[in-house]
């Protein structure tokens, strides 16, 4: 009977001892399961922390954001003000066998711009009109309209295989040509990819990697905490000493405040100026966000985007000035509305609630005002009529890493969360957008920021840090943009 | 029976209806799901293009023609989130929310039963006041914040269960623990009190006084009669379960089912989804009261719908 029993016990062990076995799979959770594995329907968060591993660009960037070469050859030339040119690495294939060439390349840019995909994505690659094969491992693409930062956007831009991504089952079981391939989806549950063993430059060192999805932050933490999972996106800043190992990197997310120039209390300069002297930056960093933020330099980029004025640094916390300047400005208790949501943004109704606490601290009457997500958008969105609340807080994030983004999206007058009509900055940065000379278009952003900050467009407060949890084994450089890509990783 | 069991049938398709208006409505007037679901950087061409592809550019009227006809042969649409037809998704996520009720149920009737029966055998006495100490606590815990409790418990501090998802057996029992926990405590109030009626009650002091075993008189006559309010209460409760704790208890523990499905399908402003998930719940729990009330009238046939 005792023999029975252990033999029971040995078989068990051993049945379950393979699945622990292999140190070199890695199980990484992301809050939001994807909608699609497409990788070009969607604009969607989940989808491209595994297509990321599945598919690869032309253009990449480092960890600093600094963009390089990924499948292009050299860095890609302007043939005419609307046509660049990209050469390909020689003799790349897709997973499948396809050849990825030059052709693969403008059948990608094709299918990107079909109104029949009608792709989420289409406001990072709206300015492609088409692309031309010039030979094997040359391809043209066109723009509706001299595009400086087509380069930029191709880091964005995944090659697709032209025979597989037609089938109907390309968007469950994808298939692309980086160091990892598709295995299985198990929806709901998780995804599964394995290493790409002809990859070139070798097969990466973690063979397996399984992704689940779990949107709630303290499972999330549990999950590590348990030794189930070996990184989790996504930490909240209060759980860092908690977990085996935490990373954090300066993020692309921009909480701001956009200021009203057009009318109200907000409308003089000198007021806007004393509602960025009165906000603490750096408590905002520490209480909120446990240091994991950086004060915003004062022009909504980041150090590595382009367009960033070395020149212009945040507004210091000055409470003095910020009451001195109302005074002259005839506002000293005033009221001013401040529009926000709640439950969209890392800590959005708190950061609202801190800086209506500054702001009242000066002597101002702040009536502070939370809309479910759709009602705030509806007073985010500029309307025809221009009515704008006082002050609106709003995260601006930028995956492209260039200034025309966010600029064309909340400082040019025609932007859709724009706070001002001042031409001067739509004439600049409308002619930055399709300034071809780089130096030209950096010198025209950098006089955009100055003046948006001479002016105080907005109140600008900080930089996010992304907070990734890791367990004891895993060993990994997180990057600027946030991207995981597996084939940095190794474990112990 | 049949002319009952016909009556209730009628009832729960005159209730499908009214669900099927209100759910059309309701999802009409939470938001607009273009500007939700587009980046907020997009062009006013892109949200034309995307209004017009929903069909939400025609009259309101026209949609409401449409979408009947559609719900009528069981084709809710294409989800706007994911991109493929609804119903696949319903199918994909409905057994696990299943699974995970039913052994929720199961539970809460297996413990709340002898427990509430316990209980009821010396009201004041120490096992009831225990009983009603733990049912108060059960009722005022937050269900979020118990399933977070459990899995330290359970999974980090004892490394006994897996913390969250699907898979085996074990992944199901904290999230179905969760869940059953506080319906527990509902019932077994429920139970406890029923049975001191009943225990109260003449006939039980005729069979006690005629010498009928204490177990007997307890488990077979009156915990008979108590069956109707218990199976009441259990109903409800299951009813509680499938359209409403699953959605929390759900998100706790990342399980793959319509409860997880349905916040999702909210935060991404995907009504097509959405209606189609309040849709198939509200039918289920018609279903699961027209299977109540059959197991009513199979239990005291006295019972009547509506004639009285």
């Amino acid at each position: 009977m005792r023999k029975t029993i252990l033999t029971w016990c040995l078989a068990v062990a051993m049945a379950i001892l393979p699945l622990t076995a292999f140190a070199e799979d890695i199980v990484i959770v992301i809050g939001s399961e994807p909608t699609t594995l497409d990788p070009h329907a969607a604009d969607d968060g989940g989808e491209k922390a595994v297509n990321d591993n599945v598919f690869e660009t032309l253009m990449v960037r480092d960890t600093e954001g600094n963009l390089g070469l990924g499948l292009a050859a050299a860095e890609p030339t302007q043939v005419d003000a609307t046509t660049w040119e990209f050469k390909l690495q020689p003799g790349l294939s897709f997973h499948n066998g396809e050849p990825l060439d030059a052709a693969a390349v403008a059948f990608s840019v094709e299918r990107m711009i079909d109104p029949e995909l009608n792709s989420e994505q289409l406001s990072y690659f709206s300015t492609m009109a088409g692309a031309e094969v010039i030979d094997e491992v040359t391809v043209h693409i066109k723009t509706s309209g001299p595009d400086p930062i087509l380069p930029a956007r191709m880091y964005y831009f995944m090659i697709v295989p032209p025979e597989a991504s037609q089938a109907d089952s390309f968007a469950e079981a994808p298939v692309g040509s980086g160091p990892y391939k598709f295995v299985s989806w198990d929806r709901g549950n998780e995804i599964v990819l394995e290493a790409n063993p002809d990859y070139r430059g070798g097969a990466p060192d973690v063979s397996k990697v399984t992704y689940r999805f779990i949107e709630e932050p303290g499972t999330r933490l549990s999950t590590l905490l348990a030794g189930e999972v070996d990184l989790v996106t996504n930490l909240l800043p209060e759980f860092m000493g908690q977990v085996p190992q935490a990373a954090s990197m300066r993020g692309l997310e921009h909480p701001m405040v956009l200021l009203n120039a057009d009318g109200g209390i907000t409308a003089d300069a000198r007021v806007r100026q004393a509602l960025n002297y009165a906000i603490d930056k750096e408590a905002l960093a520490s209480a909120l966000f446990e240091g994991q933020a950086q004060v915003e330099a004062g022009q909504l980029l980041g150090p590595t985007y382009f367009g960033f004025n070395e020149d212009i640094s945040a507004y210091p916390y000055d409470p003095g000035r910020a009451m001195a300047l109302l005074e002259e400005a005839g506002a000293a208790g005033g009221e001013i509305t401040l529009v926000s949501t709640a439950g969209r943004w890392l800590k959005d109704r708190e950061l609202t609630e801190v800086v209506a606490g500054f702001w009242s601290a000066v002597g101002l009457n702040v009536d502070v005002q939370i809309y479910e997500f759709d009602e705030y958008l509806q007073r985010l969105f500029r309307s025809e009529d221009g009515q704008r609340a006082d002050a609106i807080f709003v995260v601006s994030g930028n995956e492209l890493l260039d200034a025309d983004r966010s600029f064309s999206a909340y400082l040019a007058p025609s932007g859709f969360g724009a706070s001002n009509s001042i031409d001067q900055l739509e004439q600049w940065i409308t002619t930055a957008r399709t300034e071809i000379d780089l130096d030209a278009r950096q010198a025209l952003y950098e006089q955009v920021v100055e003046y948006a900050h001479e002016e105080a467009l907005l109140t600008f407060l900080l930089n996010i840090n992304n907070i990734w949890g890791m367990s004891e084994r895993l060993s990994w450089e997180p990057r600027v943009d946030g991207k995981m890509f597996v084939s940095t990783m190794s474990v112990e | 029976m049949s002319w009952y069991i016909f009556n209730r049938l009628w009832q729960g398709v005159i209730v499908v209806l009214s669900v099927v208006v209100v759910v059309f409505v309701l999802t009409r007037l939470i938001g607009d799901p273009v500007r939700v679901m587009l980046p907020l950087e997009a062009t006013p061409e892109q949200r034309a293009l995307f209004e017009a592809q929903l069909g939400l550019d025609r009259p309101i009227l026209e949609q409401f023609v449409t979408y009947v006809r559609d719900v009528a042969v069981l084709d809710f649409g294409e989800s706007l989130w994911q991109r493929r037809p609804v119903i696949e998704i319903i199918a994909e996520r409905a057994p696990a929310t299943v699974l995970l009720s039913v052994v929720a149920i199961a539970f809460a009737v297996l413990m709340a039963v002898p427990l509430g029966v316990v209980a009821a055998l010396r009201p004041e006495g120490l096992v009831d006041r225990i009983v009603v100490v733990i049912s108060l606590l059960g009722l005022s815990i937050p269900q979020f914040w118990l399933g977070l409790l459990f899995i330290v418990f359970f999974s980090l501090m004892l490394g006994w269960l897996p913390t969250s998802g699907a898979g085996g057996i074990d992944h199901l029992i904290l999230p179905a623990l969760t869940l059953a926990l506080p319906a527990m405590t509902r019932m077994v109030m429920v139970v406890r009190s029923t049975m001191i009626d009943q225990l109260n009650a003449q006939y039980v002091k005729v069979l006690r006084a005629k010498g009928m075993r204490p177990w007997r008189v307890v488990a077979v006559h009156a915990l008979r009669n108590s069956a109707v309010p218990i199976l009441t209460i259990a109903g409800w409760e299951f009813i509680r379960i499938v359209s409403g704790y699953t959605v929390v208890v759900e998100t706790v523990f990342a399980w793959p089912g319509l409860g997880l499905t349905a916040i999702q399908a909210i935060e991404r402003q995907d009504l097509i989804l959405l209606q189609a998930i309040v849709f198939v719940t509200s039918i289920a729990v018609v279903v699961i009261n027209i299977g109540l009330d059959i197991l009513y009238k199979a239990i005291d046939p006295r019972i009547e719908i509506g004639s009285q």
